[in-house]
């Protein structure tokens, strides 16, 4: 019942952002940058739990790797399908059957609301790449739901 | 053997949902004058076997039986109204209405936060886990009569 927990709980928290009166006047989407800084604190923090035991991780991409892994299995319980990068700070990660809209929809109905369902976790992708001492953009897009792609580009200095 | 119909009502009467297999008879009446004719009876039905029966009863009215067909009703502790009309020999129908509600409503409608509630059923996702959990079922056979 966990699961169902967190599943609920992040519907709240979608449609108390996209509520009406915390909506910015003109906006559609409600406001997508709460949801998105909610989940980069919680990754934040969540990151300095999961690796206390880990030993430092030797690249980039080894890094990236463990986020595909174990960062999404204990979140998603599932890790994530695919990854691809083309080895110069551009990451795509891709989940098949993302929690947050496998209920929702199996196609392009209610695809609308897509973006609300995964600024959370952009955010929390975020918020962990950026305690492990990454920071990066993170989009993600959505073409038919539950199949979710996030981008995660790399900002060097 | 065969499954009609179904109606799916919430705990004040509101039509969720309708979908039908194999009906070869119409009312002749709009859907929703049907529904309300439907809900009444079965409140009725319920009322009327909760008063009549001799003993405490603990489920109350399940079923009833015409020549033709039989209608199998399951409500929920929350109040949702689950109908399904199938021919006379169908059995274990119970079975297969708790499996509607358990594995298809909940899951695909409850856990599903772009729908609401109390309005009728739009999510075509769940119209297809039903369709998928109806037609698997042992004893859905279109029969041409």
């Amino acid at each position: 019942a966990n699961e169902l927990l967190l599943e609920l709980l992040h519907s709240e928290l979608v449609s108390y952002v996209t509520n009406v009166e915390n909506k910015e006047p003109g906006s559609k989407q409600g406001n997508l940058s709460t949801l998105e800084y909610f989940g980069f604190s919680t990754g934040f923090r969540m990151i300095e739990r999961l690796t206390k035991e880990w030993p430092r991780f030797k690249d980039e991409l080894d890094t990236v790797k463990f986020m595909c892994t174990d960062f999404w299995s204990s979140v998603y319980k599932k890790p994530i399908d695919n990854l691809r990068t083309n080895h110069q700070g551009v990451y795509v990660l891709q989940d098949n059957a993302f929690r947050f809209m496998n209920k929702i929809s199996t196609g392009t109905q209610y695809l609308d609301v897509a973006p609300m369902y995964i600024a959370y976790t952009s955010g929390l992708l975020r918020g962990a790449l950026a305690n492990l001492g990454i920071n990066c953009h993170v989009t993600a897009e959505v073409q038919s739901m539950p199949t979710c792609k996030f981008h995660i580009q790399v900002q060097r200095n | 053997m065969t499954i009609h119909n179904l109606y799916i009502f919430d705990k004040n009467g509101t039509l969720l949902f309708y979908t039908e297999w194999n009906r070869l008879k119409n009312s002749g009446i709009t859907r929703e004058e049907e529904a309300k004719l439907m809900y009444g009876m079965l409140f009725s039905i319920k009322s009327f076997v909760a008063k009549i029966s001799p003993l405490d009863m603990k489920k109350g009215f399940l079923c009833y039986k015409t020549n033709k067909y039989a209608l199998h009703y399951l409500e929920t502790p929350t109040g949702l109204k689950f109908i399904l009309n199938t021919d006379v020999n169908a059995h274990d129908v119970r079975e297969l209405l708790q499996k509607i509600y358990s594995q298809v409503y909940v899951e695909y409608i409850v856990m599903n936060p772009v729908c609401k509630l109390d309005e009728p059923i739009k999510s075509e996702l769940f119209k297809e886990k039903l369709d998928e959990l109806i037609k698997n079922s042992p004893f859905f056979v279109s029969k041409s009569l």
